[in-house]
Formats: structure tokens, C-alpha cells, sequence
């Protein structure tokens, strides 16, 4: 109870520009773990959950600048992002079946012809 | 930006952080990955603290350094695990402590969505993919995972990359928020009132729209009585005076001036209502066709190609002509 007491409070004060700085260095950080996954990993699937991660990052940096304009476009901006992360996730995860189906393998180097 | 952190601590805390993530990234072999992610993970909880200490009196809620602690931990171990299924159940984990930022940045709405449609409809489609194109073991596997899962590509080259971004993008980002103006300053001046603040013409728009809710708020706080109507304009829109912070009234045929109560505003789902569909109605309709491509996408990818031979396509169409001849006479 107590802790949404806190919650409510904290919804109606401006924010600080170095508290907003504590969100936005989660979201670099949450994004460039994401990057390096996507750089690293080898199996298709763990690099389409990095994309995810990315998005997740960039969803944190969107609310915490509406939060610190207090604006809602954030908000909305943040629901059409997670939209598009589901329509990816269902086009990804079908070619990766579609993949996996034709070679038996999930690894992304044994489909290097596809560089073009 | 040397209000917010010194730019060396950052650049050495980056740096410490993407070496802890090289060591911890999976190699074949034995390879000190506990020890790395423990010092990438210690190096950015560093830098959250350091930017803490630089500024105190701003320090964000205890359940911030509780969610992005979870949040980064399990990021961190979604892209070292070894295992995919274990991969995509620490991101739930990130998804939830992601969540629980969203709820303290005040987007209660957005928190739940994201728990129900990441956690609960896109992961669950991964874990189903996961477990559907799962080979079976080989010998030459150790443990029983693919030999893709256990080694990195380029660990050495990929952290450089990460701290090059980490670096640039937190340094960007920390200059833009101590150049940022002051939301305090934008504020000082008005009446601490939520309808009052520059944000408020908004918000009294949004509440303006709604005359049931504003009178339920009303009726409960007492401000009027049940059996009285509020008094609307010719748009039929609630009447507000924000100087004042004031509504207009019918009390018995007589229109009265009642004050506001102090905490009115509207609810985040109101707010993030209001603005999908006030000011993005398009992005809406393309949201929708999105969704729809994708799914007609996915089916044609993913069904089963199944293959006939000309001569049996032949023969079926033969049958088929056949029965459809039969049945008419």
C-alpha cells in the first residue's frame, strides 16, 4: 500500500533532468546489450529476441521522456512499437521455421549465401 | 554534462563494462563468463550509482535500482545462456522488471500491455518456435547444445562495438538532459494543480470531453449533490475555468461555481486513450494493417509445401471433373 502511495506521488511531479538521465542510461544499456547479442549470437532465434531487447530498451527511453514532458504521445508511441514487435516476431519466427525446415539447423552461418 | 557524470567515469565504467561482457559472452571451453557478467553488471550498476551520487537530492524511487537491476541482469543473461529456452525465459524476466519501470515512470497502462502482449503472446510464440526446431544431439555436441549456441561470433570486435554505443549514446543523452529545460521551472509560477500545469489545458480538454466522469468525481468528493448537472456549453463539453479552477454547475435550475478538487485529473488511461485516438488516428489504421499483413504473412510462410507430381494433379483433377459431372446429371 505503502509503495503505491510512492507511485502515486511520483506520477504527478515534474521529473528531474538527472533522474530522467538514471532511465535513459538503462534504456543505452538495455539497447547496446541487445546490440551486442545481435552482433554475438550465431542461433536465429536468440538474434530476433535481441531485436526484442532493442525495442524493450527504446520503449523505456520513449516513457521516460514522456514521463519528463509529461506527455502521452510517449505512451501511445510505446504501443505502436510493441505492434510492430509482435508483427515481427510472427514474420521472423516463420521464416525461422521455414529455415529450419529446409536445412535442420538454426545457425545463422550456414545461411551465409542468403549476403546476396 | 558534468552536472549529471564526469565524462572519464563514464568512459572507463563503459569500457570496464563492455570487457566484463566480452569475458562473459559464451566460448568453447572453460572460460571465466560468471567473472565477466558479474563485472559488466557491477560497472553499469557503477555508473547508476555514480549518477546518483552526483546528484542526491534527484535520486529516482528504491524500486528503479530494484527494476533495472533485475532488468539488465537478465538482459545480460539472455545474451550469454547457452540455451535458448533459457534464453527466452530470463527475457520474460526483463520484460517484467522492464514493466515494473513503465509503472513507476507513471504508464500503468502501457506496463500491463507490455506484460500481456511480450510476455504473454510474443515469447510464448518463441518458446513454441524454440521447442519446435530443436535438433536432436549429435556426438560431437558437448551437453547436448549446438555448437552455434556455445560459441560467440567475434566477442573481442562485438564489445568494442557495445562500448562505442554505450559510450556515444550515454554521452549524447547526458549532455541533451542537462541541456534539456528545467521542468521545474516550466512549472513554478502555476498553482501546483495538475489542471493548472502547462500540460493542463490538455488535460482539462481531455476531462472536458467526459461529463459523466468529471460528475462522478464531483458527486464523490462531495462538490455537488447527485441530482445535480453539470453545466455544458453548446458542444455539450464540460465548462472548466482554469484561472479560477473552477466548473460550472446546474443546481436547481441555477448555475453555480464550484471549486475543483485538488488532485483532479484525468487517469492514465484516459490520457493514453485520448491521444491514440485524438491525435494518432492514422498510425492506429496502420497499426491494424500491420498486424493483418503479418499474420496473412506467417500463414503463407509457415504452411507445409506439399509436393505433387504433374501426373497425380492429373489424375485428382480427372476425378474431381468426374464427381462434379456425376452429381449434376
Amino acid at each position: 500500500m505503502n509503495a503505491l502511495l510512492v507511485l502515486a506521488q511520483s506520477s504527478t511531479a515534474p521529473l528531474h533532468e538527472a533522474t530522467l538521465a538514471h532511465y535513459l542510461f538503462v534504456a543505452i544499456a538495455m539497447f547496446v546489450i541487445g546490440v551486442v547479442g545481435f552482433l554475438t549470437r550465431r542461433n536465429l532465434i536468440i538474434m530476433f529476441l535481441c531485436t526484442e531487447l532493442m525495442f524493450l530498451g527504446a520503449g523505456i527511453a520513449l516513457i521516460a521522456f514522456g514521463r519528463f514532458w509529461l506527455d502521452y504521445t510517449g505512451q501511445s508511441f510505446v504501443i505502436f512499437v510493441v505492434t510492430v514487435a509482435a508483427a515481427e516476431a510472427a514474420m521472423a519466427l516463420a521464416l525461422v521455421v521455414l529455415l529450419f525446415r529446409k536445412r535442420e539447423t538454426l545457425s545463422a552461418d550456414d545461411w551465409q549465401e542468403l549476403r546476396g | 554534462m558534468d552536472s549529471i557524470i564526469s565524462p572519464i567515469l563514464m568512459l572507463v565504467l563503459s569500457a570496464v563494462g563492455a570487457a566484463g561482457l566480452c569475458l562473459a559472452l559464451p566460448r568453447r571451453g572453460t572460460t571465466p563468463q560468471v567473472v565477466g557478467a558479474v563485472v559488466a553488471g557491477l560497472a553499469l550498476g557503477l555508473l547508476v550509482l555514480a549518477l546518483t551520487l552526483k546528484n542526491p537530492a534527484h535520486a529516482p524511487n528504491i524500486y528503479f535500482y530494484l527494476f533495472s537491476a533485475i532488468a539488465l541482469g537478465s538482459a545480460l543473461r539472455v545474451i550469454t545462456h547457452p540455451k535458448p529456452v533459457y534464453a527466452a525465459l530470463y527475457f520474460i524476466l526483463t520484460i517484467i522488471a522492464s514493466a515494473g519501470l513503465y509503472l513507476i515512470l507513471a504508464a500503468e497502462f502501457v506496463s500491463f500491455a507490455v506484460i500481456i502482449v511480450y510476455a504473454g503472446a510474443i515469447l510464448i510464440t518463441y518458446l513454441f518456435v524454440i521447442m519446435l526446431a530443436s535438433q536432436s544431439p549429435t556426438e560431437d555436441q558437448d551437453r547436448g547444445e549446438a555448437d552455434y549456441d556455445i560459441t560467440a561470433r567475434e566477442p573481442i570486435a562485438a564489445s568494442v562495438v557495445g562500448f562505442l554505443l554505450l559510450a556515444g549514446l550515454s554521452s549524447l543523452a547526458f549532455r541533451g538532459a542537462s541541456d534539456l529545460p528545467k521542468a521545474a521551472e516550466t512549472v513554478s509560477g502555476i498553482k501546483e494543480h495538475a489542471l493548472f500545469r502547462p500540460e493542463g489545458h490538455r488535460n482539462a480538454a481531455i476531462l472536458a470531453d467526459m461529463p459523466r466522469r468529471v460528475k462522478e468525481e464531483l458527486v464523490a468528493k462531495e462538490l455537488m449533490g447527485p441530482s445535480d448537472e453539470l453545466a455544458l456549453d453548446a458542444n455539450g463539453d464540460v465548462q472548466f475555468d482554469l484561472d479560477k479552477g473552477t466548473v460550472k454547475v446546474k443546481a436547481g435550475g441555477q448555475e453555480k461555481i464550484v471549486p475543483l478538487p485538488a488532485d483532479f485529473a484525468p487517469r492514465n488511461v484516459e490520457g493514453v486513450g485520448f491521444n491514440l485516438l485524438a491525435e494518432h488516428p492514422g498510425s492506429i489504421e496502420i497499426a491494424g494493417v500491420i498486424l493483418l499483413m503479418a499474420m496473412l504473412g506467417a500463414v503463407v510462410l509457415s504452411r507445409k509445401q506439399v509436393e505433387i507430381d504433374e501426373e497425380l494433379k492429373l489424375q485428382q483433377a480427372r476425378k474431381l471433373a468426374e464427381i462434379t459431372e456425376g452429381s449434376a446429371a
